[in-house]
């Protein structure tokens, strides 16, 4: 099947002389070859690497690669979930042959491409979270001053388990300088302008291709999908240049209702949409009606990541058929606390109890619910490594939860009757509606 | 077990055509053989470049061709079912213009559904056609699908009418890929199997590109290359 190098073959570092051995080939783009390799002989340094290697004829269309991967290694991951190119390669008999070494990606990970074609069906709460890592990690990226230029299905891989993502193919990155690679993108998932010829992939249009990825992930349809293209017959270039480059009219435009999406064609847009709350829809939106014409209007990473954190926060499960639903805000200022059906079993919701945090953003407080610093602690915004406290269940009454608390903090507790409580690291604090808990310097209420 | 609301992505039909030369001095050499093998080497790959393309529905057939024409694989099989059957060389002629009838009687509209993506269409001939291919190619061009279809031949050996071939690729930019051995062909057959399905899947959008000479009709050629010239047809 490979082309360019095979088992056994040692290939070695520019700078070091160092050397890995091919093992097999994993597989092949457009660019070059990717292998499993090992490196040879150093102690202690037995970890199989990704190894990927380059066409002749690719090396020659795109004249920059060279110095943007050594800008790239001399630089850095900008987090721990970019695969990123750690050494540049030569096989030493041309000049012009070479490739480089990257950590290779682990079995649990799976493409964004078996989440779209159901393959894999992870929970809301692991999707959410890939979600967010997309975005909080491309901030990471785009602040480093560099643009990915391709965000696409297949460059992205994640855990179904735990919605922990890896950012793959990252030799298309560059300084955001306007001069970058020969890559302009994925069709469907390039930002109209470059559709249209006028600009090539920046920082803004990258944004735009984040955004098409979160819709495909959430909703599983294409953003610009609607009636419009139901009167294509032939799919072909010019076709997707009017669909996606000089007539792009979002599906749930609120001021504009000639592209929605139509049943029997485009059914998960309308299935789906109507799950989320606003405040997830609001920044479609924005992306995707402003945004279309005016790149600066794009929801930027870091609305992504405070929406879809909020989103999972959002997460309760069906009392009837433990399906995971969204809270959608208001619904906690009815009588009832009920606000609409499951959209699995239609059994009217009943929410759990929930906490709304310094009068802001509301978390469900499930019987798995647990709370990291990010909820505690303005300076602490997206630290979801060690939960300072969780949702736990009285030990002799089950009908009885209580808020543990995890943290090496005292907190201090008042309920409705007024009456005040310490709250010690280890301790449990029985949820009752209108109890009030401050932690540091937030402070929640508690509804039931 | 997780459940999430909806389905699978909504996918559009992509046809995929062989239309192979079954002719007589297709038996010679090893050329029907190596055509077999060629296509039977790069349906794993095939497969894995659809799977990667989630929007396409990648579905196969095959069209041969000799002392008249029929459909070696009749119906449309999704490409991760696609199994391979091998081709045999008849004693016949190479009645290439009614291949292209066969195929363009089943791209109407009325036949395929609508909202497809373009088919692509791989003709592979070894000779000169015995019979009217200026119809077949006319039926095939009055079919919207047809005209719109991105088609590619190969030439197997020295003796392949190339400018027929050219004729039925309709594009001044891409030659036929003329295969002189069984190496060269197993890296056409992979090419049109892999970059061109790619492609077609996921089109490089043209636009008013300001450095028109980076564009290119389609993704890079593989070297033909290669082998001693005594293995050459």
């Amino acid at each position: 099947m490979n082309q360019l190098l095979n088992p056994g073959e040692k290939v070695q570092t520019l700078s070091t002389e160092f050397s890995y051995e091919v093992e097999a080939f994993l597989g092949g783009g457009g660019q070059g070859e990717v292998y499993r390799a090992r490196p040879v002989a150093r102690k202690g340094a037995h970890t199989p690497v990704a190894l990927k290697w380059f066409f002749p004829h690719y090396v020659r269309l795109d004249p920059n690669l060279r110095a943007r991967l050594e800008h790239a290694i001399d630089t850095g991951p900008p987090s721990d979930r970019f695969l990123w190119p750690q050494a540049l390669l030569h096989g030493g008999v041309k000049q012009s042959d070479f490739g480089y070494v990257m950590p290779l990606r682990e079995e649990r990970f799976v493409g964004i491409t078996d989440l779209v074609t159901r393959q894999t069906v992870p929970t809301f709460r692991a999707l959410v979270t890939a979600g967010f890592e997309l975005a909080h990690n491309y901030l990471q990226l785009h602040a480093r001053g560099f643009c990915y230029r391709d965000i696409s299905f297949g460059n992205v891989f994640f855990d179904p388990a735990s919605g922990e993502i890896q950012i793959c193919d990252n030799d298309n990155v560059s300084v955001d300088d306007g001069r970058g690679g020969a890559i302009r993108g994925t069709p469907r998932f390039m930002a109209p302008e470059i559709v249209r010829g006028e600009v090539g992939p920046d920082t803004q249009t990258d944004l735009f291709s984040l955004a098409v990825l979160l819709f495909y992930m959430l909703i599983n349809h294409h953003p610009l999908e609607g009636a419009k293209e139901t009167q294509i017959s032939i799919f072909d270039p010019q076709a997707m240049t009017y669909l996606y480059g000089t007539s792009p009219q979002f599906i749930f435009d609120p001021d504009d209702e000639s592209n929605r999406p139509l049943p029997g064609y485009h059914d998960n847009a309308l299935a789906l949409w109507d799950l989320y709350p606003h405040f997830v829809q609001d920044l479609f939106v924005l992306t995707f009606t402003e945004g279309l014409h005016y790149p600066e209007k794009r929801a930027r990473e870091n609305q992504w990541s405070n929406a879809l954190i909020r989103l999972r926060d959002s997460i309760f499960y069906c009392q009837h058929c433990s399906n995971e639903n969204f809270y959608s805000p208001g619904a906690l200022d009815d009588s009832d606390g009920n606000s609409s059906v499951c959209w699995s079993c239609k059994s009217s919701h009943r929410l759990p109890p929930r906490m709304r945090i310094d009068g802001k953003d509301v978390v469900m407080l499930n019987h798995d619910t647990l709370l990291y610093p990010h909820h505690f602690n303005a300076e602490h915004s997206f630290n979801f490594e060690v939960p300072v406290a969780e949702v736990a269940q009285h030990p002799k009454n089950p009908r009885v939860w209580g808020l543990r608390n995890h943290s090496e903090e005292k907190w201090t507790s008042q309920n409705a009757a007024g009456e005040v409580k310490d709250v010690e690291p280890g301790k449990t604090v029985t949820l009752s509606s209108g109890l009030r808990i401050q932690f540091g310097s937030r402070e929640g209420e508690v509804r039931l | 077990m997780p459940k999430l609301p909806g389905g699978p992505l909504a996918r559009k039909p992509l046809h995929f055509i062989w239309i192979a030369d079954c002719s007589g001095s297709m038996g010679y050499g090893g050329k029907i053989q190596s055509l077999n093998f060629a296509i039977r080497n790069a349906l794993p790959a095939m497969q894995e470049v659809a799977k990667e393309n989630p929007n396409a529905e990648v579905m196969v057939r095959a069209v041969k061709f000799s002392s008249g024409a029929s459909w070696h694989v009749a119906n449309p099989v999704p490409v991760e079912q696609f199994k391979w059957d091998d081709l045999e060389a008849t004693t016949g002629v190479t009645e290439m213009g009614k291949a292209l009838q066969l195929v363009a009687a089943q791209l109407d509209q009325t036949i395929i559904p609508q909202r497809a993506l373009p088919p692509v269409l791989v003709l592979i001939s070894d000779g000169q056609p015995t019979d009217d291919v200026s119809a077949g190619l006319r039926d095939l061009m009055a079919q919207p699908l047809g005209e719109k279809a991105v088609r590619i031949a190969i030439a197997i050996g020295e003796d392949a009418d190339t400018s027929v071939l050219q004729r039925f690729i309709g594009h001044p930019e891409l030659e036929p890929l003329q295969a002189n051995n069984a190496q060269s062909l197993v890296r056409f057959i992979r090419w049109v199997s892999t970059s061109v399905l790619k492609e077609v899947s996921s089109p490089e959008i043209p636009g008013p590109n300001p450095n028109p000479e980076e564009k290119r009709p389609f993704p890079p050629l593989p070297d033909p290359t290669t082998g001693p010239d005594e293995d050459d047809w």
